[in-house]
């Protein structure tokens, strides 16, 4: 407060409440004497006006309207008595004499209260007077240049053409303009000029990419889980929802209902699904100790928190373990509105669900094209068939026993609670309760009597953790042991366990080899790496010799899981063979299949034998149709793959109840609540459902006192580094006093009108004469105005750490610019993941991309919460743990660092150089194209010869020294431009770093 | 108010950010063409240290999945009766437990599986398992009665390091830094040191344990890494030499300062010192992590194994030469102590990789009279159950326990020789003189001269500080 207070001294007369007297009684008083009932003392509560005038049990009153005599408020802060002084020594609060001669000043003048401004719903003050008429260029101006007047304050002249689309470009598209751009609007005379360059801009995919990185933020979107392993998850779906909704310019009410609760919409639609991923942002544990329902809790609280502080403004936070201090929102207000983000169905522990698919492009068109040739393909079997039968006969091969026939269990047994299920494919799904450590029990008959081997195949199903084939939350399992024993079915008696001479599997987890599944130790086993491949697995056990009784065989085949943690088989089949040598896979030749009936074939061996036949001897018209079935399953395949699954919102059916929680903890349940919002911020209407619906829509009905100031808030920091409220986070009575309130109200009440249009904010913004001013500043001024908080100048500050990586991969000619998709892993130090993590299975290392998606834009960059992009951490990119709407903006060593050595940009500083050196034959012409490209403007002469000198120096070193040229030219992984002479490309390079490292080059101005 | 004044703490209150430090520095600096007085980039806020600090820099060996304290430091003679015994209810009172051992039917007492003996002249009871330790009883200050919240270790470690069990608090020593700002021209105020780890079971670290949270991200710590390229980028990739390299910054600083002078933009001098700092940072970290100029008896002191870069010693040895160049705040992590099986076959592992090393810095800055005013902390994110997870007498395993655990403080303003607190016979409940993780942030900051009531930083409306709304200094530990 004190910063605001300097900022914009309180005039002597009159004293506002909201500006002049709330920040000073709320930060110094209402610990104890504000809304929080628990913590009152001398029940005193001087938030309220009626409450500070009662009689006090002293028979004194805190506030005499008009009185300083009487006023005991008066009294306690102008005492030199260490007893009775207010606030108290061990508050550590202290009133400036500033603050307390302005205490006196408002209850001389009657002590007036009035509701926290920004409770009050915001309504369009019209257009304040000035003087100098010719300035403003729409309404904002109006407000501005009326507050600058009032102070005896000039605006600055307009900035000039190439520092105005610099300025535009970063701000609406994160990127500076082209050398092309440039000259087009420079070129352009029309007074239009410069909205068709803003209309040109909004635009662009770019714009859409720009506007969500903000987003991301705020939504704490990563491409990992947080907490201690971090493991992976896919919400770019979500990401490029917001990217998509942005381009087209959804308005920020649906924005904002899709977002929060597309799922409850009326036939709601895939991408409306995608879009509440915004809410299962937050980080999610997988640690094996945790006590589920105490993090399920914290999801919850996140959700609510991050809708608050992200619609609202607000921190709720505090009313989680008492009333709130300073804002009127009780703890049980905040249990009632975490009511609406309690009915997810999810667990504490791995809560991944629930989830939904989300094919890749194109697969719809893929899918029904495979269909179609398949179906003409179908109606052609008979023929093909006779073809086929024709074919094979030209074979001439013994037929030969087909390799493995699956078993259908009799019965299976399991521990307590555990259930099986026969599928018709032979398989056994398992479900039911999940014991830690399990044994299944499976009764088998066959007829046959020279069995060799047995196989085992653990499948996978979607109704397993993660779709994988185990029963552990990390889709894995752990054979300890094989067990098989017969006896003929006519004699139990004669029952004695098969000997196994070898095992085999497809595959084996490190240290968890098959091997040990027939060892006889419980504590060793198979596992086959669930957590990250989810794929059917077999393995076999051959017999020392073969077994079978004639007249049938009882076998009985025991799986044992001793690991603990569920790690059980989740779906399993067992086949028999009687192969003189058995192998894990059907290893029949088509001729011996050819030889077999079909009726005996397996549909492995079915398959295989047409796939033959189509493929090398059909007619020539199912020749190509096989050939275009198969070239569109592999893209079938593909783009499967290349589809992803992504978390989303849901309601249970049955709600969950909400209670409050004493002191936020999660077994401290109290009095039961239902949904509501905060009394003081309004209450939902009587016809609204009473779920994330109806509280997404009352965020948006146009009367919520907060939404719409916060999102207009948000979008002026974005351009002015600083918003109207600089407290962007927070607009409860902690908060900042706005630098403009009428002017904020005017954006709120204009933005709401457009039909929350934000390009159409955006451009009114941009369009102003305020932003167009020159951000040049004098040391007068800056005394004055140090933050530029009356808008003396036009804005100026750092760019982002993703606007610094983006803007260098553009100014190198190297940006690929494509939107959306999987995330990217471009150049990192390497070893960074694994040194803090190298737990096996738990963690992977770093795998950079190669090729294009080195060069993608920095928000496809694969955002780790526990070891973030360093060299975007390095420039103030957060975690992203928890939501974030304001970023600090430091500047520190190690960023000279990244823009220094990272091979990003110094492989962006050779491709500079190319094109430099490319541009012309003329040194003093290169030197400016190269300038001009990083800065938009042109160079002065002083600044040509530092860079001539510069490139001079180099040179010389470089026809010394040829070596160093060559390891300067191999920094990055994209080719050397070759044709160019190494020793004068190493000079350019080196002008090229100074160029992409100015201070200018970073800075929007 | 006089308006220069505010200006002025308004300046010094912004130079965090970079741009009120240099804002004054041009406004004072009428001739802009001259070579600019660079601003400071970590300067602390004012009004900080509160008072005459005790010590001038912390260094915190984190040992993270939690040592046992009844193996280690917590001598209970009365577990040789107890021992076996299943724990009464009436110890355990109800007390939560980890998923791990919630559904385990018995919970029989385990005795140290090491023997204890006493050493120095304060006669210090410790395991056998640390004989370097043993040698610096005298000067160690042994808490026995720390006890915390959290009983996993994600919230656990997170809750000591940044007195918060849920991501988004500043770190410890990213208050500090905050706080204290930096004390050197040529390092980081806070640097962060992990060792390789060696054991596969080992828990993940995170960066929000080394982060600023709230407060601008310049007060995140550094993280040295083993080998020869310790800081991030810190390596020249193109082979340059230091004339190129200094002829580039060179002309760098000219364009800045030309720029400068023709936008009046104050924020350019903070880059210009920055890109500086840079340059004296390329210089003096080889010189840092270069140890070959250090005598035979260093490796005699911390042991061999001080030659490995990236073990614990080697990082005991770095923590000792970051500390005779003025780094305010050295934050070690050591993983691998969380043995839920075999800890009497792989806690004797862990001891021998951390023991030398931990107690020869103690015995190292006290020759180099640097122990006087460096706080030394050592300890885990909670201790070990006395009770048996799993296996059986010989070979078994111990859960997590926030109940009670042990700790120990060295160096400037703490009493040496003595042990504070005293847990049960069961080693389960404390029985005398608790302390919280919250009054041993408190006590950190004291020593460091910071009133933990009084570090605050406004976020969300809220004047937050490391130590919540809690925490009291451990008045009976200082000297």
């Amino acid at each position: 407060m004190l910063l605001a207070a300097c900022a914009f001294p309180a005039p002597a007369t009159p004293v506002i409440f909201n500006r002049d007297i709330r920040p000073v009684l709320s930060n110094n008083c209402y610990q104890c004497h504000g809304p929080d009932s628990a913590a009152r003392k001398a029940n005193l509560r001087l938030d309220r006006e009626a409450n500070s005038r009662a009689e006090l049990k002293s028979g004194s009153s805190a506030i005499v309207p008009g009185n300083l005599e009487d006023s005991e408020l008066i009294y306690r802060i102008t005492t030199s008595d260490v007893d009775e002084k207010m606030p108290p020594a061990d508050s550590h609060r202290k009133l400036t004499p500033q603050q307390i001669e302005t205490l006196k000043q408002w209850v001389k003048q009657g002590a007036k209260y009035e509701k926290h401004w920004s409770l009050i719903p915001p309504q369009a003050a019209p257009l304040p007077i000035v003087k100098q008429v010719d300035w403003p260029r729409n309404g904002i101006d109006h407000f501005v240049l009326a507050r600058l007047e009032t102070d005896g304050l000039k605006p600055a002249p307009a900035a000039d053409k190439a520092t105005l689309l610099r300025r535009v470009s970063f701000d609406l598209i994160g990127l500076p303009p082209t050398l092309k751009e440039l000259d087009t609007f420079i070129a352009d005379k029309s007074p239009k000029a410069f909205e068709k360059v803003v209309d040109r801009l909004l635009a662009s995919p770019r714009y859409g990419e720009h506007m969500a990185r903000y987003w991301l933020d705020a939504a704490r979107y990563a491409d990992t889980n947080g907490y201690q392993y971090d493991t992976h998850r896919n919400m770019w779906p979500w990401r490029d929802w917001v990217i998509n909704a942005y381009n087209r310019n959804l308005p920020f009410d649906q924005f904002t209902i899709e977002q929060l609760a597309g799922d409850l919409l009326p036939k709601a639609t895939l991408q409306q699904k995608v879009a509440t991923g915004f809410n299962r942002n937050h980080p999610i544990t997988i640690e094996g100790g945790i006590i589920p329902e105490e993090y399920r809790t914290e999801y919850v609280i996140d959700r609510v928190t991050t809708t608050a502080q992200v619609w609202m403004g607000m921190s709720f936070l505090c009313a989680r373990c008492h009333d709130h201090k300073f804002d009127p929102i009780s703890q049980k207000e905040f249990y009632q509105f975490m009511a609406f983000f309690n009915q997810v169905p999810e667990r504490g522990n791995s809560g991944f669900t629930p989830n939904i698919k989300v094919p890749a492009a194109g697969l719809a068109k893929i899918t029904a094209d495979l269909a179609a040739a398949e179906q003409s393909l179908k109606n052609r079997e008979q023929a093909i068939t006779a073809a086929q039968t024709k074919w094979e006969k030209t074979f001439k091969t013994e037929p030969t026993q087909a390799a493995w026939t699956p078993l259908k269990p009799v019965k299976t047994t399991g521990g307590n609670g555990t259930s099986f299920k026969l599928l018709p494919d032979g398989s056994t799904l398992v479900g039911g309760k999940s014991p830690a450590s399990e044994v299944y029990t499976i009764r088998l008959h066959t007829k046959a009597t020279g069995i060799t081997a047995l196989r085992l195949e653990a499948l996978t199903h979607p109704s397993l953790p993660h779709g994988g084939a185990g029963r552990a939350f990390n889709s894995n399992f752990v054979l300890s042991e094989f067990e098989a024993d017969a006896s003929p079915s006519i004699r139990d008696s004669q029952r004695h366990a098969i000997k196994f001479a070898s095992v085999a599997a497809d595959y084996s987890q490190r240290n968890y080899h098959i091997n040990t599944t027939i060892d006889g130790k419980p504590n060793t086993g198979w596992a086959v790496d669930g957590p990250t491949k989810k794929e059917n697995r077999a393995a076999i056990f051959i017999a020392t010799k073969p077994f079978g009784f004639k007249g049938g065989t009882d076998l009985i085949v025991r799986l044992r899981f001793h690991f603990g943690g569920h790690h059980s088989i989740g779906r399993f089949r067992i086949s028999f063979t009687e192969s003189a040598s058995p192998a894990l896979n059907d290893t029949l030749s088509i001729p011996q299949i050819a030889a077999l009936p079909s009726a005996k074939r397996t549909a492995q061996q079915l398959k295989r034998s047409r796939d033959h036949f189509l493929r090398t001897a059909a007619p020539p018209e199912d020749k190509a149709l096989h050939v275009k079935i198969t070239a569109l399953r592999t893209q079938q395949q593909k783009l499967k793959s290349a589809g992803s699954t992504t978390m989303i919102m849901a309601d249970m059916a049955n709600p969950r109840k909400t209670y409050v929680l004493h002191r936020g903890q999660y077994d401290q349940k109290r009095e039961e609540v239902s949904v509501g919002t905060p009394a003081a911020l309004g209450t939902l209407p009587e016809d609204a459902p009473r779920n994330r619906l109806g509280l997404a829509r009352w965020l948006v009905n146009g009367k919520h006192p907060l939404t719409a100031r916060v999102a207009v808030n948000r979008e002026w920091q974005r351009l002015f580094g600083e918003g109207l409220v600089k407290s962007t986070e927070e607009f409860g009575t902690q908060g900042d006093w706005p630098s403009h309130p009428a002017l904020l109200d005017w954006l709120a009440v204009h933005f709401t009108g457009s039909g929350w249009n934000t390009k159409a904010l955006l451009k009114l913004i941009v369009t102003s004469a305020t932003y167009r001013q020159s951000s040049r500043t004098t040391p007068a001024l800056l005394s004055r105005d140090p933050e530029n908080r009356l808008l003396t100048r036009g804005p100026r500050h750092r760019l982002d750490a993703e606007v610094i990586r983006d803007t260098t991969l553009a100014v190198s000619g190297l940006l690929v610019e494509r939107v959306g998709g999987p995330s990217v892993y471009p150049y990192h130090p390497k070893g960074l993941w694994m040194e803090l993590n190298n737990r096996p299975n738990y963690s992977r290392a770093y795998k950079q991309d190669t090729g294009d998606k080195l060069y993608r834009r920095s928000l496809y960059t694969y955002w780790k919460r526990t070891v973030p992009p360093p060299s975007m951490a390095t420039f103030d990119a957060p975690e992203r743990e928890f939501c974030l709407v304001r970023r600090s903006r430091t500047n520190t060593p190690l960023q000279a660092f990244v823009m220094l050595h990272d091979p990003q940009f110094i492989e962006a500083a050779r491709h500079l150089a190319k094109h430099m050196m490319d541009a012309s034959k003329k040194p003093e012409d290169q030197l400016v194209y190269g300038f001009r490209l990083a800065t938009s403007r042109l160079p002065n002469e002083r600044e040509k010869s530092v860079l001539n000198g510069l490139f001079k120096e180099r040179l010389a070193f470089y026809k010394k020294e040829p070596k160093a040229a060559k390891a300067l030219l191999s920094v990055g992984e994209s080719r050397r431009q070759e044709n160019l002479p190494e020793v004068d490309h190493a000079a350019w390079i080196t002008v090229a770093r100074a160029l992409l490292n100015l201070s200018e080059t970073i800075t929007k101005n | 108010m006089n308006p220069l004044s505010i200006n002025r703490r308004h300046f010094f209150g912004r130079t965090a950010t970079g741009i009120g430090g240099a804002a004054l520095t041009s406004l004072l600096n009428e001739n802009l063409f001259a070579k600019p007085k660079l601003p400071d980039l970590l300067s602390g806020q004012p009004g900080i240290p509160h008072f005459t600090p005790k010590v001038k820099r912390v260094i915190y060996m984190f040992q993270s999945g939690a040592p046992s304290q009844v193996d280690l430091f917590d001598h209970k003679p009365s577990l040789e009766k107890l021992t076996e015994k299943e724990l009464p209810d009436s110890i355990r009172k109800g007390q939560r437990l980890t998923g791990m051992t919630s559904r385990q039917k018995s919970f029989r007492a385990a005795k140290s599986f090491s023997p204890f003996h006493p050493h120095g002249q304060s006669g210090t009871q410790i395991s056998d398992l640390l004989p370097w330790h043993s040698k610096i009883v005298d000067d160690m200050c042994l808490i026995r009665s720390m006890h915390t919240e959290a009983i996993n270790h994600d919230p656990a470690i997170t809750f000591f390091q940044t007195g918060h069990q849920q991501p988004g608090r500043p770190s410890t020593g990213a208050w500090a830094s905050y706080g204290l700002g930096s004390a050197n021209k040529d390092l980081p105020a806070f640097v962060v040191l992990l060792s390789k780890n060696t054991d596969p079971q080992a828990q993940p670290i995170y960066a929000r344990l080394w982060g600023s949270g709230f407060l601008p991200s310049n007060h995140q710590g550094v993280k040295f890494r083993s080998g020869n390229n310790p800081v991030l980028y810190l390596k020249d990739p193109t082979g340059d030499t230091p004339k190129g390299r200094r002829q580039l910054l060179d002309s760098l600083s000219e364009l800045n300062q030309i720029r400068q002078a023709e936008t009046g933009n104050p924020e350019i001098n903070t880059r210009i010192a920055a890109y500086e700092m840079a340059h004296r940072m390329q210089m003096s970290v080889p010189n840092l992590t270069d140890l070959s100029k250090e005598p035979e008896s260093t490796f005699k002191l911390y042991g061999e194994e001080a030659r490995t870069p990236g073990s614990h010693a080697a990082n005991c040895l770095l923590a000792r030469r970051l500390c005779e160049r003025g780094v305010r705040f050295i934050q070690l992590y050591h993983r691998g102590w969380d043995h839920h099986s075999n800890i009497p076959g792989r806690h004797p592992k862990i001891t021998k990789e951390t023991d030398q090393g931990s107690a020869a810095l103690v015995m190292d800055l006290k020759e180099r009279g640097l122990l006087n005013d460096t706080l030394i902390i050592w300890g885990g994110e909670f201790g070990r159950t006395v009770y048996r997870q799993g296996g059986n007498a010989k070979s078994f395993g111990r859960d997590h326990h926030p109940r009670c655990f042990s700790i120990w403080l060295a160096g400037g303003g703490v009493k040496g020789g003595i042990t504070h607190g005293e847990t049960d016979d069961w080693c389960y409940n404390i029985a005398k003189d608790p302390v919280h993780v919250h009054d041993l942030n408190a006590t950190i900051q004291h020593l460091m001269g910071i009133d933990h009531e009084r570090l605050t930083y406004r976020y969300q409306g809220r004047d937050y500080r490391l130590t919540d709304v809690h925490g009291k200094v451990v008045k009976e530990v200082l000297s």
